[in-house]
């Protein structure tokens, strides 16, 4: 029983480990002087049980330039893949893309690819930001072989983003002009769902890395009517007080122990 | 009282042998040295009270394989990505689809206009949005 209901454990927080650092803007404009294209970032995730450390997948994040016959973008791809031990058990494949501006990061195309323990899903959100929507198109497998279609038109707010962007959109803001306390509310687009997350400055505190100990700036994470994140203070992410905001560290509380995102490598860092 | 921590000590070593082979291997420890501390304080009883000790030494032995194959595996065994070719093409086929959705998409780059720079310019094709 025990082992039955950590399995089941597990695998919960395995699919939803890579939803787990969500968050966005409310803000106007600002100029992204923290990342350019060619940057990769590698991150484990593990789940941290009374400090025992299990490690469940690989994250990377990575940026290109996209080029199209009107304007350059900036591909930004995140990528999730289970250690090898785990493929035998609930194997993940997470392909999760945003093309997005590179200078104000806003973003016109969201693609996200999904392979979980047997279960695929397609989700494709297009911007039309001068109309206010998203096309967006789900496709899903049918039971009997084959794949159908759904296609919807969502209204959204000019400050909505997806996921990905959302990541990205917060290591453009000036955090070094936050006060311990601030919040903002940002709106993430996720499942067809308008999300409203909020993020806490809380304050700048050094960790130890792998690339180094780093002055950080500690953020509280919290999605509203979302049952997800367990506690208050708990969701902790902690981006580099530096011009280029790496996320080296991210920490979420989950029904037993904690899950836990660390850095492995930063390369191709614009600052 | 002997019996009940015999019996905690069988649950939490075949407990801690299952977690032992799975991928949560690390997770034994908790059940194995739980299982230790059972087995002493029932080794402690039985011999304060002069009974048999066999099953204990059952006990001992199942927390001490658990041990060594949790031992073993965080020891010589790495963590690495399974394989990901199937993802690599999956990336590939997505660039080539965006690229055709993005060609056909109408990119209203009004932000772009706002802090359009010189860095900017370079980068890319952003004439062309300037001038519209």
């Amino acid at each position: 029983m025990l082992i039955a209901s950590l399995y089941i454990k597990l695998t919960y927080m395995l699919k939803y480990f890579f939803l787990l650092s969500l968050f966005v803007s409310t803000f106007g404009f600002s100029q992204n002087s923290a990342f350019k294209a060619g940057e990769k970032l590698t991150f484990t995730a593990s789940y941290n049980m009374s400090g025992v450390l299990t490690e469940l997948a690989q994250v990377n994040m990575e940026t290109s330039e996209i080029k199209t016959s009107k304007a350059t973008l900036l591909r930004l791809k995140t990528t999730a893949t289970t250690y090898s031990k785990w493929d035998n058990f609930f194997k993940i494949r997470d392909l999760y893309e945003s093309y997005v501006s590179p200078t104000t990061v806003r973003p016109y195309l969201y693609k996200r690819d999904i392979y979980e323990g047997g279960y695929t899903k397609f989700v494709q959100y297009k911007y039309s930001h001068s109309k206010g929507t998203v096309a967006s198109l789900i496709r899903k497998k049918k039971k009997g072989g084959g794949t159908y279609d759904q296609n919807n038109t969502l209204k959204i707010s000019s400050n909505t983003k997806d996921i990905v962007s959302t990541i990205y959109y917060l290591r453009t803001l000036d955090l070094n002009s936050f006060s311990p306390g601030k919040t903002i509310t940002m709106t993430v687009l996720f499942d067809n769902k308008p999300t409203e997350i909020v993020v806490k400055y809380v304050n700048k505190e050094t960790v130890n890395t792998k690339i180094g100990s780093k002055a950080c700036h500690k953020l509280a994470i919290s999605i509203k009517n979302s049952n997800i994140l367990k506690g208050t203070n708990d969701n902790l992410l902690w981006l580099t007080a530096d011009e280029n905001k790496i996320p080296v560290y991210a920490k979420f509380k989950v029904a037993v122990g904690n899950g836990e995102l660390k850095i492995k490598s930063a390369t191709g860092l614009k600052n | 009282m002997r019996k009940l921590f015999i019996v905690l000590g069988i649950i939490a070593s075949i407990l801690a042998i299952v977690l032992s082979v799975l991928p949560v291997s690390n997770l034994a420890y908790f059940p194995a040295i739980a299982a230790l501390v059972f087995g002493f304080i029932a080794f402690y009883l039985s011999n304060k009270n002069k009974l048999s000790i066999k099953t204990i030494q059952l006990v001992f032995l199942l927390s001490v394989i658990a041990l060594s194959i949790t031992i073993y595996k965080s020891a010589f065994l790495t963590t690495e990505v399974g394989n990901t070719d199937e993802l690599e093409i999956r990336q590939q086929e997505s660039v080539e689809d965006a690229k055709q959705e993005l060609e056909n998409l109408d990119l209203d780059f009004d932000d772009l206009d706002v802090d359009i720079n010189e860095e900017d310019l370079e980068l890319g094709d952003l004439d062309e949005i300037e001038m519209e």
